[in-house]
């Protein structure tokens, strides 16, 4: 730089000429410029001080926070998975899906040999019972909701008929006629239904088959002819199981 | 403000911990129930099984076994013996309905099962002498 006054050469941050002791402007200028920065710098400075005092240790705590947050979740997780038993029927369920096709026709066999009891067994088994899927098994529907009933009948009768003739041994007899005419109840209500509702000439016969097979039956182990098996159908449950008793007890 | 929070988040803090105890306490807990000894059904059965075949109760182990095979229809590790007897007192019962029915398939079905379930029995034959006689005298 070059002094205005005497022309002789001075730095720029010089506040005066060395040669004739002028004021250097630029210098000056320069000087005031950097006085405000630093007190600016001194205000920001102790606000963000200040600042920095008061939520000091507030980072530290939402930390140790979040890392129990954290720590609560996955422990919760591990809970639930030790307390969850795996769940077999879903995996049988997933299966049944899948092999719908095979097991329908599987099912179909059973029905074409008149083994009933093995073919609820067989659904019972693959959880088909309650919810087979309606593409394959939609046409077994009405012949299913009969099979069940008989299934349960038949069920009940050799319970009744096999169950312990040793004196010390509990006698559940009265319980079993109780569900087995409950049951038949129930065969009976399904049966009038379904039978006039199965268009498909093939499941009807099934339908009738197991009736007439329940009413064999009953006449093999109730000791009754054709028309006693009608009229202990006729009876009111409690009746029903009246008249068993006089038979399976021989009073 | 800040104290506010500050008190907030101590809190929060202190239910956080306790919250965390309880939970690691209960995962604790939840490891025993996971290596729990879980008793064989099967084992637990052999012995009701016997009992019941002590006691010609045939009735209550065709119902076990009817209540098994909703599970599994064919025989499972441990219940051999249940799925035999079980099958034979069904395949005795059916003989005589189908014999009323006259369904002579039915019949010789029947009595092809029961023979070959008889050749299997081994110590528990007299079981199905037992089973023959009940069905036989029936009513």
């Amino acid at each position: 730089m070059i002094c205005k006054k005497c022309r002789h050469e001075m730095g720029p941050e010089e506040l005066k000429c060395p040669n004739c002791g002028a004021d250097n402007p630029f210098a000056l200028k320069h000087e005031q410029n950097m006085q405000g920065f630093k007190k600016k710098y001194a205000a920001t400075e102790k606000e963000v001080k200040g600042f920095g005092k008061a939520v000091e240790g507030l980072g530290k705590k939402a930390a140790i926070l979040i890392v129990l947050l954290i720590g609560i979740v996955i422990m919760l997780v591990i809970e639930s998975l030790n307390y969850a038993d795996p769940d077999e029927e879903e995996a049988v369920r997933r299966d049944a899906q899948k092999n719908a096709a095979a097991y329908a026709q599987e099912a179909d066999a059973f029905l074409e040999r008149g083994e009933y009891m093995e073919y609820v067994s067989y659904l019972y088994a693959h959880e088909l019972m309650n919810f087979p899927p309606e593409k394959e098994f939609g046409k077994f529907r009405r012949v299913q909701y009969v099979a069940k009933e008989y299934y349960e009948c038949i069920r009940n009768m050799e319970e009744m008929i096999l169950r312990s003739d040793d004196p010390d041994y509990f006698d559940s007899l009265d319980t079993d006629i109780e569900i087995f005419c409950m049951y038949l109840d129930g065969f009976y209500e399904t049966f009038e239904v379904q039978k006039t509702s199965e268009k498909d000439e093939v499941y009807l016969t099934y339908i009738l088959d197991m009736d007439t097979e329940l009413r064999a039956a009953m006449r093999t182990y109730f000791s009754m002819d054709e028309a006693g098996v009608q009229d202990f159908i006729d009876l009111s449950r409690a009746k029903k199981a009246v008249k068993l008793q006089e038979v399976l007890r021989h009073e | 403000m800040n104290k506010i929070l500050k008190v907030i988040l101590n809190i929060m803090i202190v239910i956080a911990s306790l919250v965390f105890f309880v939970c690691f306490v209960l995962m604790i807990q939840s490891f025993k129930y996971k290596n729990r000894e879980v008793e064989d059904p099967a084992e637990t059965y052999a012995g009701v099984f016997e009992y019941k075949l002590r006691h010609r109760a045939y009735g209550e182990i065709i119902g076990d076994y009817y209540s098994r095979r909703m599970d599994s229809f064919g025989p499972v590790a441990g219940y051999e013996d249940l799925y035999k007897v079980g099958a034979y007192a069904h395949a005795a019962f059916m003989a005589r309905v189908y014999s009323e029915k006259g369904n002579q398939y039915g019949i010789d079905r029947c009595n092809s099962s029961m023979k070959d379930i008889r050749s299997e029995l081994g110590d528990l034959a007299h079981n199905a002498n037992e089973i023959d006689e009940m069905i036989k005298n029936a009513p």
